[in-house]
């Protein structure tokens, strides 16, 4: 039976609704549209569905019937269902709350409640993420007494997957960063005539700024998310339990491994990506301002003081912590299904990414203050 | 009942937000093998896991080998889960280690054994479970049945004197799964265990259980032998090895519905 639109007749402060042809999928978009017309009206105070003339009825019909009928008793009115066929009620009957016309009571959650439980989860997270670190440096203090030991051959394997395998880009970046900075800072330069202080330039800005958020940022993308698919996918096939249940600490099994391979790698990357990005600079003002590799390098090496490398280092190890912590702890609170691995994962990119920004600004800041920014 | 209970609940609730069972009471006795029972999502995997530390109570107590687990710190805690085993109903064996590394893997972080006993010991286990010769194996290159009973050879490898099997059998094929039945009994048979088995295997049941507690509306509803359950005139109980009957469609079950 094809549908048509149905009647709509008044009847006092009821509105009998006279639904004919099919009530299915194609037309349940239109038919919902038409009835909450019916059910907004100002003075109908019950809405009437005859279903004398209407056809087979599917989910979607069913759904339009059970939706009307909420949001009528949510605004004080009623619905009526009359002349239902044996199809129709059965359908209806698959409806509990359509069929007792008891509604289920909705949990109606205002912007307090909402925000409160929004407080009380950032709480739990910044709490478990400081337990995680506690627990992590209590668990590596007892491997370093040799009171407990991390598995055999985890270090060795993280530092190659890590390590290892970033080196490559991280001197592409670095090199294609150092000749950026090299060519944009030698036209600006040369210009007052100052075109020899690009050496300056370059190593000041390798050392202290572009290198160690560089690095930082790509361990994010390499590492960092991969400890939080690691992971995650671990807490989905049960195995972090597993470890728990056979009394196996699993911050000393996991994390701790993880956080040392970091905390090496980290400031290794950043010391070579920092030559790398020195080199890519000498290139390009040999080529550009005529600059002897050595008037560049011992430039450089005048400029730059230890100082100045032990805030680049220093700032890659506390990235590196930023990074290993928040992907170790996103991971492991990951939830039993494969997409809270990819929340996990995805999470721990953007929040280690906007925490290693903070972080650095919080340095550049100190820096300034104590005057050796 | 003989000796101390080697796993008591008292008065115990478990849930996440809410409670999900309420006023669990019950023991395990040495060398006892107890069959948790009950619907889908009744609450018995979320018990196992208060049982085993990893979902603290919403009250009362677990009292493992007499000491209250809860009630201990962390590293304690540890000690005494040390003295169990417990098999996933997924086997959570690591899938970038072998079989030989997965199942030695709590000799060699909980024991100074030298690495030849280790591996002998992980030798015999894995024949103990039907598994000989599997130890350079990938989990990812075995059946789900050899990976349960690679699991099975993981959560028993420390001797425990109590071990727990969720749903150990799930998903296997009735050959399959008489195998593990017979490995859990060799278990209780060669290492003396008490088992804690959660599963709606009625066959297995009455193959392994010494006892059978049902769970359903948030508590226990009903505890005694498979034959007690299943001539209990308790409609809900009644009608879960009815339906479970039905579901198996085994002679045997077929002789549970009936009775």
């Amino acid at each position: 039976m094809p549908s048509q639109a149905p009647a709509i007749e008044r009847d006092g402060r009821s509105a009998v609704v006279r639904l004919r042809g099919d009530l299915l999928v194609p037309t349940a978009g239109e038919l919902y549209a038409r009835l909450r017309g019916v059910a907004r009206q100002r003075g109908v105070k019950t809405v009437v569905l005859d279903f004398r003339d209407a056809g087979r009825i599917d989910s979607a019909g069913t759904a339009v019937v059970a939706l009307l009928g909420r949001q009528l008793r949510r605004s004080g009115k009623q619905l009526d269902l009359r002349e239902l066929h044996d199809q129709h009620r059965a359908a209806i009957e698959l409806t509990p709350e359509l069929a007792s016309g008891v509604r289920p009571p909705d949990e109606v959650v205002g912007f307090v409640e909402r925000f409160g439980a929004q407080v009380i989860e950032t709480a739990g997270g910044i709490a478990a993420f400081g337990g995680l670190v506690a627990e992590t440096l209590r668990q590596l203090a007892q491997v370093i007494a040799r009171k407990k030991h991390i598995p055999a051959g985890a270090l060795r394997h993280h530092l190659e997957t890590m390590g290892v395998g970033a080196i490559f880009i991280v001197s592409l970046l670095a090199f294609l960063t150092g000749m950026t900075m090299a060519f944009q800072g030698a036209v600006q330069l040369q210009r007052f005539g100052a075109g020899v202080f690009v050496a300056d330039m370059i190593g000041m800005s390798m050392v202290r700024e572009l290198v160690p958020l560089m690095t930082a940022v790509i361990i994010t993308g390499r590492t960092g998310a991969a400890i939080a698919a690691e992971l995650g996918t671990m807490q989905v096939r049960s195995e972090i339990d597993a470890l728990s249940t056979m009394g196996i600490n699993p911050v000393r099994f996991l994390i701790v491994p993880r956080i040392v391979a970091i905390t090496a790698i980290g400031p290794a990357l950043t010391l070579i990506g920092i030559f790398i990005g020195i080199m890519g600079g000498m290139l390009v003002a040999q080529v550009t301002l005529d600059m002897p590799a050595v008037t560049f390098w011992s430039r450089v090496v005048d400029r730059v003081t230890l100082l100045d490398f032990a805030h680049g280092i220093g700032k890659s190890v506390v990235f590196a912590w930023i990074i290993g912590f928040t992907g170790s702890h996103l991971g492991l609170g990951a939830g039993g299904d494969a997409g809270s691995v990819g929340t996990a994962t995805t999470r721990t990119v953007v929040l280690s990414v906007f925490f290693i920004i903070l972080i650095d600004a919080v340095f550049a800041t100190i820096a300034t203050f104590t005057r050796h920014g | 009942m003989t000796g101390e209970a080697v796993l008591e609940c008292r008065d115990l609730s478990v849930g996440y937000d809410r409670p999900i069972l309420e006023h669990v009471d019950f023991q395990i006795a040495p060398g006892e093998i107890v069959a948790l029972l009950g619907g889908s999502g009744c609450g018995k995997s979320t018990l196992l896991r208060t049982i085993v530390g990893l979902l603290p109570p919403l009250a009362g107590e677990v009292r493992l080998f007499g000491q209250s687990m809860y009630a201990l710190s962390p590293g304690q805690r540890r000690r005494l889960l040390g003295r169990t085993g417990t098999a996933f109903q997924q086997d959570a064996l690591f899938g970038s280690m072998t079989i030989e590394d997965n199942v030695a893997l709590p000799l060699r972080e909980l024991t100074q054994l030298p690495h030849a006993v280790i591996c002998e010991m992980v030798r015999m286990r894995l024949a103990l479970v039907g598994l000989p010769g599997m130890e350079r194996r990938m989990p990812a290159q075995m059946s789900g049945g050899q990976r349960k009973r690679a699991a099975l050879a993981r959560a028993s490898i420390l001797d425990p004197e109590l071990m727990f099997c969720d749903e150990p059998s799930a998903g296997l094929d009735p050959v399959v799964a008489a195998g593990i039945d017979e490995t859990i009994l060799g278990f209780r048979k060669v290492l003396g265990a008490s088992l804690v088995v959660v599963t709606h295997e009625l066959e297995s049941i009455r193959t392994i259980a010494d006892r059978a507690i049902m769970f359903a509306h948030g508590q226990i509803r009903a505890t005694g032998t498979i034959d007690e359950l299943s001539a209990s005139h308790d409609p809900e109980v009644f009608g879960f090895f009815h339906r479970v009957a039905e579901s198996t469609a085994s002679p045997t079950g077929a002789a549970v519905a009936a009775s």
